[in-house]
């Protein structure tokens, strides 16, 4: 790979007997190339490629379930970070391989490039852009074990390091069909062996809401979290479950499905009364996160039919000049697009972007079609739809009008900063922080203690708005958001730019009681409805302000829970003597105490919000803040008993 | 920057649900909604104990809210004295309760809606009613547990020998629930287990809270037609 072209480049004359020849040239034998550069294969040795070796299992067995043999794929992170995962299907095969004269499970363990999809006989569509097969797994694993139960018997083979160790034996007899893989990923290539559940279960779910009737089990025997997934209506399920805690304008998603030439499209679409449009769209099974070709077609063909339905139905009259844009259509909107086709060819930063020409017109024509027929079957919930949009361009326009009068005054305008901010002196936003303080009495707390070199203090007036039950142009009106829109300088909506932050650390600091935990979730609302491009970047954290103050004399321990505060007890020799302060709010502070404890970059813990299972976080937002009660009830008796913090 | 920092990942659904079970479960049960025992929300009870600890009963001299106001929030209930008052002025008001709590000196505000004057002019003292509810506090009746700051000790419940959920009726809106029970006339609930009642029937409103008319059979014989 590089070479010749190096050595030329530094110009250094070569040390004798280094020469460069055909001995120079080597042969990585096996699965020993995959050991040697992982990362060409599963694409990084961090934590997606771990989660990737898990795919890559569970992706075989789904494509079992795809040919129409596998009911249901069990997977199990174990404590040691070992995984299992096991399937009903038929059983890789185990008799002898017509060339390689070994038994076909392990050609198709120990070698790459082996396996049954590169016939079109076996499996029509395969699952992933990855497609490496099992034998990579195997190649960055301590140890794998596979079990075939196949023709009435158990077979099972050991393999460490790639290698294997011991012939396929046999185990006993069984009525069962199916495989089970176990391995543990080799430490020595991964950087991390910790496993992310949140990733792992939506991606699970995913892969059981688009294979219609595949029930997945996962289990994380490290904390006991289990879930089970199996949803009869595919992807119409898929948006229902999207829309479980949501106003619906009809209650049953408009569903089409068909295949044209070779590609299947599979579709189904719903409207809620709410305002963010939340779209996934597939390619064989993976979720194509950046778009592509059939998003466009989706997109096109929705705008167009609407628009099409609306005029010949007379609908758009209250309009005038305006007709529906592509974001009226879409507001509202949950939909799943599911494609199928044989070749996909990905693109864009992270592979999720398909690129195939040929599958826009396609997914164009049959959406267009699909919703077409619907809307001429179902014309009340046809209309219904329209008149959403229709006063969703309404809304849009006054928004607009709102956020250009906002913009000529500059309000919005990072320009003008508002009052109530203190800024910091820097001003480049890698290192800079702004606090988001609770009430103005820790504002004056926050304002005199901090470095004022790189932190920005922005103190806020009791609970904001919620968001999640406000349109645009009300949320816009409301002062303490526009107060934190400028002071972000990200601008909102359309003009939102997570380039233009003026800090990269932004820190929600509340008071440590319920009022606080409560402000404190309605501005992750905020940032997770209008900027969360912003949390995806890691920018949003928590500061972790102490519980307790407990004095003795003149020695002082912050603690920051409870366990710690019996232990500052200990170490002061029992509670005798002992001054004990429970911080109510952050006011209660000196300004010197604030900065040690919580505001010092030197000390300070923080929080730093996450974002990674979009379904979940999804569905979280709208029970607790949206407009619905009965499923926020459900939840909280549900949760109850895992209250941490009561307020008597 | 080499700093010993410490970041802590957290999902933003994790400390959603966290945040929002603290916030939820303590509005509901240690804010909103009153205890079905007396009746009465955290605050209420607050106001009561600090004024019995005042010792302004009801043949007591008047002392100034704002005195009141002050210990119940350095006592009891770390907020802000706003809401204290607040709370207490519409415990005193004849229009607001069916049997008040409070016995008011001053502007206490009026059913049009106008405001009740500053903390610092109005006074105030128990009612007897307040006092039965308060009653045989100090014989060790009700539960007892540590304040804010564990300096003191408050109680979880009054003794109330009155039925004031019934009497004085309740209304709030916490976290994906509410409450709101009609007021009574006291001879309604005191005449009858609160068990034997119809659901949902309300006794008439017959007579004003401060000269009730005691009659022998309330219930039956009275009740309005359209209730």
């Amino acid at each position: 790979m590089n070479g010749p072209r190096e050595e030329a480049a530094t110009l250094t004359p070569a040390p004798e007997g280094h020469s460069y020849d055909a001995r120079n040239i080597q042969v990585l034998k096996g699965l020993e190339g995959v050991r040697k550069r992982p990362a060409m294969y599963i694409g990084s040795t961090g934590q997606s490629g771990l989660h990737h070796l898990v795919y890559e299992v569970v992706d075989n067995s789904v494509d079992e379930a795809l040919a129409g043999y596998c009911t249901e794929v069990n997977v199990i992170i174990h404590i040691d970070s070992s995984v299992t995962v096991i399937d009903n299907g038929r059983g890789i095969p185990v008799d002898l391989h017509p060339t390689q004269s070994r038994p076909a499970v392990e050609v198709v363990i120990t070698t790459l490039h082996a396996g049954g999809k590169f016939d079109e006989n076996s499996y029509k569509v395969s699952g992933g852009l990855h497609g490496v097969g099992v034998s990579v797994v195997n190649a960055l694993s301590e140890w794998l074990e596979v079990e075939v139960r196949r023709g009435g018997k158990r077979y099972h083979q050991r393999y460490e390091h790639g290698e294997v160790k011991g012939d396929l034996e046999t185990r006993g007899e069984t009525a069962e069909t199916g495989t089970t893989v176990v391995w543990k990923p080799d430490p020595t290539i991964f950087e991390t062996v910790d496993y992310s559940f949140d990733t792992l279960s939506q991606r699970l779910r995913e892969l059981a809401f688009l294979n219609k009737g595949i029930r997945i089990t996962f289990l994380d025997e490290r904390t006991g979290k289990k879930h089970d997934f199996q949803y009869e209506g595919g992807i119409s399920h898929f948006v229902k479950y999207l829309n479980e805690n949501k106003t619906v304008l009809h209650p049953s998603p408009i569903y089409h499905t068909r295949e044209r030439d070779r590609v299947t499209v599979e579709l189904a679409v719903q409207y809620n009364d709410g305002y963010v449009e939340n779209v996934f769209s597939f390619v064989n099974n993976i979720n194509t996160v950046e778009g592509g070709t059939h998003l466009i077609g989706f997109r096109a063909a929705l705008t167009r039919t609407i628009n099409n339905y609306a005029e010949r139905e007379g609908l758009l009259k209250s309009l005038k000049e305006i007709s529906l844009g592509g974001d009226d259509v879409r507001e509202g909107l949950t939909a799943v697009v599911s494609v199928k086709l044989p070749d996909p060819q990905f693109e864009g930063q992270t592979k999720s972007k398909l690129g195939n020409t040929e599958a826009k017109g396609i997914v164009e024509s049959v959406v267009g079609e699909g919703l077409r027929n619907y809307f001429e079957e179902n014309p009340q919930v046809a209309r219904k739809i329209v008149e959403k949009c229709v006063s969703t361009a309404r809304a849009r326009e006054a928004a607009r009008k709102a956020r250009d009068l906002a913009r000529r005054k500059g309000i919005l305008d990072s320009g003008s900063l508002p009052g109530k901010l203190a800024d910091c002196q820097s001003t480049d936003p890698k290192e800079c922080e702004i606090y988001l303080v609770e009430g103005d009495s820790a504002g004056g707390s926050a304002k005199m203690g901090r470095d004022r070199k790189y932190q920005a203090i922005l103190p806020l007036k009791g609970k904001i708005l919620n968001v999640e039950k406000a349109s645009l142009d009300k949320m816009l009106s409301n002062e303490e958001i526009r107060t934190i829109i400028t002071a972000l300088g990200t601008g909102i909506d359309e003009d939102f730019n997570a380039d233009k932050a003026r800090y990269h650390r932004i820190i929600i600091m509340t008071d440590a009681d319920v009022d606080g935990a409560h402000i404190r979730t309605l501005l992750l609302t905020f940032f997770f409805r209008h900027m969360k491009p912003l949390i995806e970047r890691g920018y949003i954290y928590i500061a972790m302000p102490p519980l307790y103050r407990v004095q003795k004399g003149k020695s002082i321990h912050y603690a920051y829970d409870d366990a710690e505060r019996d232990k500052a007890f200990e170490e002061l020799g029992g509670k005798k003597g002992i001054t004990l302060q429970r911080y109510k709010g952050l006011g209660e502070m000196n300004p010197d105490q604030l900065w040690s404890t919580t505001m010092d970059p030197e000390k300070r813990s923080v929080l730093q919000v996450k974002l990674e299972d979009l379904v979940e976080a999804e569905q979280m937002f709208t029970v607790l803040m949206g407009d619905q009660v009965e499923p926020r009830r459900k939840f909280i008796e549900e949760y109850a008993d895992s209250v941490r913090n009561l307020d008597i | 920057m080499a700093t010993r920092e410490k970041v802590v990942p957290i999902y933003v659904e994790d400390e959603m649900r966290n945040s929002y079970i603290d916030y939820s479960m303590s509005v509901i049960v240690s804010r909103a909604l009153p205890d079905v025992r007396d009746g009465l929300k955290p605050v209420h009870r607050r106001v009561l104990v600090a004024m019995r600890e005042l010792n302004l009963l009801h043949d007591r001299p008047f002392r100034k809210s704002a005195k009141i106001t002050g210990d119940v929030t350095g006592n009891y209930h770390p907020h802000g004295t706003a809401a204290v008052y607040e709370t207490m002025v519409r415990m005193a008001q004849t229009f607001s309760m069916r049997y008040p709590l409070v016995d008011g000196q001053g502007n206490f505000g009026s059913v049009d809606g106008d405001a009740p004057a500053a903390e610092r002019y109005t006074e105030a003292r128990l009612t007897e009613f307040a006092e039965e509810m308060l009653r045989d506090i100090e014989r060790d009746t009700v539960n007892m547990r540590p304040n804010y700051d564990e300096s003191r000790e408050e109680p979880v419940v009054l003794p109330s020998a009155v039925p004031n959920l019934l009497v004085n009726g309740s209304s709030g809106i916490a976290v994906g629930m509410a409450t709101n029970v009609p007021p009574h006339n006291l001879t309604s609930p005191c005449a009858r287990k609160p068990t034997s009642r119809r659901s949902g029937r309300t006794a008439r409103r017959s007579s004003s809270p401060r000269s009730p008319t005691w009659s022998a059979r309330p219930r039956c014989s009275r009740r309005s037609p359209i209730s």
